[in-house]
């Protein structure tokens, strides 16, 4: 029998949800760096005193579902009595948390009355963590180039700040100081989550709130398990490519096989290639978490995540491969074949849920650094990191988005170019959205994006633009966005064509010319309606050219 | 002989009416919107009590019709004219996803179509160097297009005009010279500050909502002239000040948000009157919730602000609404129980409405529980039907498998606990604790919600103002000229002396006075608010601080280092700061009446005019029900109680304790009668 009313249930998980948020608030408000508090790359999680989720706040999707998971891991290390009130853990090993060092996973257990009531947890990147470039190499080949890996180590010792070890940290960072202003901004976010999940159960009591959480994540499973079980039983695969590991290596297949049997969904990665030389790998946590962010995007999507949600979803990973790193590979970019497998198994049920699929994305976070001296502020040392957006798929009944940022990027917006060339020595030329590059379709693929910059000092340039081996795919009959690409022009040189670059001088007066791919397109592109196709000629989305010859619209037909 | 100050709030149900004569107590009205001519509503609620216009000597009022021009995109078509290579920062929108579990995210609709986005060559660099000249011969084809698609409106945003207008000011002498009947909106005109994109989006939404603000505005002005009304018409603007409609007309943009920011206007009037610096504010009405804050005896404002996705970057009263209010439909999702975001809205209405509506609304939960009257909302002018309530709830609860009344106060316990967990993140966010904080509740719904609230919040004491269903109303009269102005200035903290801030703040106040005088004060009557966006160098965001009247860049260090942990929960005194912006907010002060009291003489002993069982917390409760306007100063009492008005209801559990202020307010404090 359950002892709880509806009433009392929906409240509670009401509040669930709130606490996650207000953690989040507390975490943005205080962070130190703009990758957390406008770029949005971190996370929150309150969980309860085993380890299931009772509320997240959505951050960083690809952080979905992660962070109990670190919770476990601890757990299964040291026992659950291992942890006292008052302590901090902090995390970043890429084997453990999955992601690169960068992020930093920081876990609080609750107590009330004595009793461990659950935990707060937090991730959020770091801007800097030693490793042998500033920010994350590109070409890395051991972990050991990224920075200092940590198991879970406490920072403060029931309740007792460990300054020596907090220190450590502090040493081990081109940025120490915000380094430690993002640590207290996560604490204080643990804070937040702490009181507020012992005022939920002073008011309550424990039995009501473990008697509605366990009929909150019932409810949820339930839902998730019904919408799954009206979904035909059976296997669909898909595969594609990253282009390289940044050491030259590749094409790096991913390949996976999505099976549907009864009420449950099974993710495996088998085929997918061994770990790789270059920092393109991830640990099994980051994977299960990508791949929870697909099943999201496809199932119970309105729904916020708890301890119910992806009890239907079980991912396999072989050891050794990309998607299950083993020391020393390294994980610097590991986001890059995520994207890649977030797009891949919504492509693998999109013959099953037609109405929810989309075209594939541009695929990455297309980063381009350019670094140097900046004559305008006494020669002092610049470094400018930005991704790029690009196109989005389209779908049943639209069109895909133009220059968007991409899908494990958060809610990052791009630099304005005032604010970039009074802050760089660098100027745009253009921005803009590239003509032509989103796929044909019945709906078309957003575009994607150009920028040109050019440079005012001597300087060197790093790029990391993926997905030209498998650009953004349609569905449906929808063709293929066009891949990335970005031309390298320096004084009295001829014009250079690469995707990665680790550290090419760019002397002054040189002009990179960026291009991200579009998206694809859904449906047959003779299906068009004419009428769409004048209106993306009118707004200069496509050509005249690409009008009469992909859609068979002659231009002239215009008004 | 009787002089009168007049508010509007005109509302899209209502027109709320304050009327202040110069010799005795403040007066109410609220009349229906005669939505296709606003001004008969006005009209009809102000003669009521002043039958002859010309006894008017100051008319304020806010206004909808800017923003629903906007909401229903009834607006002009807008061509924007940008800087060569950069129009698609505008068409890019920053390329921010703002639903992250969505495959099918559309950027916001814009209102300009990249087809009406035309480029012409001309470069300032960022330190104002011209590196290309402005191709005056690029605004030919722009001018020959306008002349024949029959545009109206265009609006001009160049890189870096925020800092060096150039540009933009040869741009509107070139379009005035050719296109002399067409609206031109320069972006650092309507917004100086750098980022293109949300300047650009600020300057195109002023030239979006112009004619149709514009039009409205003459009409109002006419009609009122017509009436024999001699004052002038002036507006409320997003910023909490006023300012002529003539002023208006030019920067309608300013005066999107005139109608809601009366009531926290009207909070930051009460917290002086009340001393009671730190007011959360909170208006419930049928279908929304709108949450501000009063801190430290101002209204909270922001400098940036998003309408439908589409940045808006002016001085803003910070507003923040949820979806829930009295018309909030509750439902079951398979087991559990949701109340909204759903609204019943006016049609059908809440089932007691009587218009066929058959789902339980929050409404219908505190009809059934006694809480709300069958005879109360507007002094009896519409009955609610108990029966209809009754047959949606008890229906609903036996699908939910749970008694009744305990489900209607379940569906109560869960608005309630959605709005409060709304006003936590916002004080969360803000960095302060909701319990430092009195609530002022206000709008149709506010005061029956009010005390439930507090409880879910740990908040003490609950103010009920005077005439809670037009307090925004009455927040424009309290309030004065205001036009804000901003300079930027980016520059390190030490290299600035008081002395060069003084000149530059002397320019602005030299501008500042003009534009405000212009609108009919004297110049003895102006007064000036002076602040600085400022940042750890480095930073992105910034910091508004006030300047002081002397100034000193040391202090203004310290009370930046010191907002900085208060806002952020940290700082690192000794790190390098910078300037950003400088404003200036040039404030003209309105004469204003000494307020009348609201005197209602006697004990208080005739005010109980009924009794009426109401469920508090499971338990049936024989409450008195009180008049509201026969409740005198000094008067008190303990809860349960319930307390009507023209337009609101008052709940008072047990438990909670009631006394009546020297202005009528209703003070509700937590606790037995001390």
């Amino acid at each position: 029998m359950n002892p709880v009313d509806p009433i009392t249930t929906e409240i509670i998980r009401n509040a669930f949800i709130s606490i996650a948020s207000d953690m989040n608030a507390t975490l943005i408000r205080s962070a130190f760096t703009p990758v957390i508090y406008e770029g949005k790359d971190c996370s929150v999680a309150l969980i309860d005193e085993n380890g299931e989720v009772l509320g997240q706040s959505l951050g960083l999707p690809l952080f979905l579902g992660n962070l109990e998971i670190c919770v476990k891991i601890m757990a299964e290390r040291y026992g659950w009595d291992y942890f006292q009130e008052g302590d901090v853990f902090y995390m970043n090993d890429s084997y453990m948390t999955g992601t690169h060092l960068n992020d930093s996973t920081i876990i609080m257990p609750i107590f009330w009355r004595g009793q461990r009531i659950g935990f707060a947890a937090s991730r959020a990147h770091w801007l800097d963590v030693g490793a042998k470039d500033p920010g994350t190499p590109v070409d890395s080949h051991e972990i050991y180039q990224e920075g200092t890996r940590w198991g879970p180590t406490r920072l403060y010792d029931a309740g007792k700040p460990r300054q020596d070890v907090i220190e450590l940290l502090r040493l081990n960072s081109r940025f120490g100081d915000a380094t430690i202003g993002d640590l207290n901004a996560q604490i204080a976010a643990g804070n937040t989550g702490e009181q507020r999940l012992q005022a939920l159960f002073e008011r309550f009591g424990p039995e009501t709130i473990r008697a509605a959480r366990d009929e909150i994540y019932k409810q949820t499973e339930a839902r998730e398990r019904e919408e799954i079980t009206a979904l035909p039983d059976g296997e669909y695969s898909a595969e594609g490519t990253i282009d390289d590991d940044g050491l030259g290596n590749g094409p790096i297949p991913v390949k996976l096989k999505v099976t549907i049997a009864g009420d449950a969904m099974t993710v495996d990665l088998a085929g997918s290639a061994d770990q790789a030389a270059g920092p393109v790998n991830c640990g099994l946590t980051q994977t299960v978490a990508a791949a929870r962010v697909a099943y999201k995007l496809l199932i119970c999507s309105e729904e916020s995540p708890n301890g119910g949600s992806f009890q239907a979803l079980d991912v396999q990973a072989p050891v050794r491969s990309i998607f299950h790193a083993q020391e020393p590979a390294p994980c610097g970019w590991y986001f890059t074949p995520l994207g890649l497998l977030i797009d891949l198994i919504v492509k693998a049920l999109s013959e099953v849920l037609p109405g929810k699929a989309a075209g594939a994305h541009y695929g990455d976070s297309m980063v381009i650094t350019i670094a140097g001296q900046d004559p305008r502020h006494n020669d002092d040392f610049y470094l400018m990191i930005e991704p790029t957006t690009g196109g989005w798929g389209a779908f049943d009944g639209g069109d895909g988005a133009n220059s968007l940022i991409n899908n494990v990027n958060g809610s990052f917006k791009d630099l304005p170019i005032e604010v970039f060339e009074s802050k760089y020595p660098l100027r745009i030329l253009s921005y803009g959205i590239r003509q032509d590059s989103g796929g044909a379709g019945k709906y078309r693929g957003g575009n994607g994006t150009y920028r040109e910059y050019l440079v005012e000092s001597d300087s060197s340039l790093w790029l990391w633009f993926e997905r030209s081996d498998t650009p953004a795919w349609g569905l449906f009959g929808g063709g293929s966005g066009a891949a990335p690409k970005v031309l390298i022009q320096r004084p009295g040189q001829e014009t250079m064509e690469r995707l990665k670059a680790n550290d090419i001088k760019i002397p002054r007066g040189s002009v990179i010319r960026s291009m991200t791919g579009g998206g694809g397109g859904y449906g047959d592109p003779e299906e068009r309606d004419p009428r769409q196709v004048r209106e993306d000629l009118l707004d200069g989305f496509i050509s005249p050219e690409h009008a009469s010859t992909v859609y068979g619209v002659s231009p002239e037909a215009v008004d | 002989m009787t002089k009168y100050h007049v508010s509007a709030d005109i509302g899209g149900t209502f027109t709320d009416i304050v009327i202040e004569p110069s010799d005795g107590p403040v007066f109410v009205n609220k009349v229906p919107t005669t939505r296709e001519n606003p001004a008969l509503g006005v009209i009809n609620g102000i003669t009521d009590a002043v039958p002859n216009l010309a006894d008017i000597e100051y008319f304020v009022h806010g206004t909808t019709v800017g923003l629903n021009a906007f909401l229903e995109r009834r607006g002009e078509r807008v061509l924007l004219i940008a800087t060569a290579g950069a129009g698609d920062s505008y068409v890019i929108a920053r390329g921010n996803r703002n639903a992250l579990y969505d495959l099918r995210y559309s950027k916001p609709d814009q209102l300009v179509r990249r087809r009406d986005v035309h480029e012409v060559r001309g470069r300032l660099s960022w330190d104002g160097s011209e590196l290309e000249a402005l191709n005056e011969a690029d605004f030919q084809p722009i001018i020959d297009k306008v002349r024949s698609e029959k545009i109206n409106a265009v609006a001009v945003c160049f890189l870096h005009s925020y800092a060096y207008p150039v540009h933009e000011l040869r741009a509107r002498e070139i379009l005035r010279a050719a296109l002399p009947d067409v609206s031109v909106s320069l972006s650092h005109d309507v917004a100086r500050e750098w980022r293109e994109y949300e300047r650009a989006s600020s300057a195109i939404m002023n030239a979006y909502v112009a004619p149709v603000v514009e039009r409205y505005l003459l009409s109002l002005q006419e009609q009122l002239r017509t009436r024999g009304m001699q004052a002038g018409v002036h507006i409320m603007q997003s910023s909490g000040g006023v300012t002529t409609a003539d002023t208006a007309r030019q920067k309608p943009v300013f005066t999107l948000l005139s109608g809601p920011v009366g009531g926290t206007i009207a909070g930051a009037s009460l917290a002086k009157r009340v001393n009671r610096p730190n007011l959360l504010c909170v208006d419930m009405g049928g279908t929304s919730f709108d949450l501000s804050l009063v801190v430290d005896g101002e209204a909270s404002t922001t400098l940036e602000t998003e309408l439908e996705g589409l940045p808006l970057l002016m001085s803003i009263v910070d507003i923040r609404t949820i979806g829930t209010g009295g018309g909030s439909v509750a439902w079951l999702d398979n087991a559990a129980v949701r109340v909204g975001p759903r609204s019943a809205g006016s049609v059908p209405g809440p089932a007691c409405y009587g218009n066929g509506g058959t789902e339980p609304t929050v409404t219908d939960a505190n009809l059934y529980l006694g809480r709300l009257g069958a005879k109360s909302l507007l002094s009896g002018d519409m009955s609610l039907d108990a029966n209809a309530a009754a047959a949606a709830i008890e229906e609903l609860a036996r699908q939910a498998g749970m008694q009744a009344i305990p489900f209607a106060e379940g569906i109560l316990a869960i608005s309630n606990a959605a709005m409060a967990d709304a006003m936590r993140t916002i004080t969360v966010s803000e960095g302060v604790d909701p319990r430092d904080f009195t609530l002022v509740a206000f709008g149709g719904a506010g005061p029956m919600a009010a005390v439930f609230l507090a409880e879910e919040l740990d908040i003490g004491e609950v103010l009920i103002p005077r005439f809670p269903g037009t307090f925004s109303a009455w927040g424009m009269l309290q309030t004065d000229l205001r036009h804000d102005l901003t300079l930027s200035f980016f520059r390190a903290a030490v290299a600035v002396t008081p002395d060069e801030l003084a000149g530059l703040f002397a320019e602005l106040e030299a501008e500042g006075t003009e534009l405000v005088v212009a609108q009919g004060v004297t110049r003895d009557r102006v007064s000036f608010l002076r602040s600085a966006d400022m940042r750890y160098s480095g930073q992105e965001y910034t910091i508004n601080i006030a300047l002081p009247e002397a100034l000193d860049i040391e202090a203004l260090s310290t009370s930046f280092h010191d907002t900085h942990k208060q806002r952020h929960g940290h700082s690192s005194p000794g790190a390098p700061i910078e300037f950003v912006n400088l404003r200036l907010a040039a404030i003209g002060a309105i004469n204003k009446y000494d307020e009348h009291p609201h005197t209602v003489t006697g004990d208080g002993s005739d005010a109980v005019i009924g009794q009426r069982d109401a469920v508090f917390r499971g338990g049936r409760l024989n409450a008195p029900v009180l008049r509201r306007d026969r409740l005198p100063p000094g008067y008190q009492l303990s809860g349960p109680a319930i307390i009507e008005e023209q337009s609101a209801t008052t709940v008072i559990p047990d438990s909670w304790h009631l006394q009546v202020d020297e202005e009528c307010n209703l003070i509700l404090t937590r606790g037995e009668q001390s």
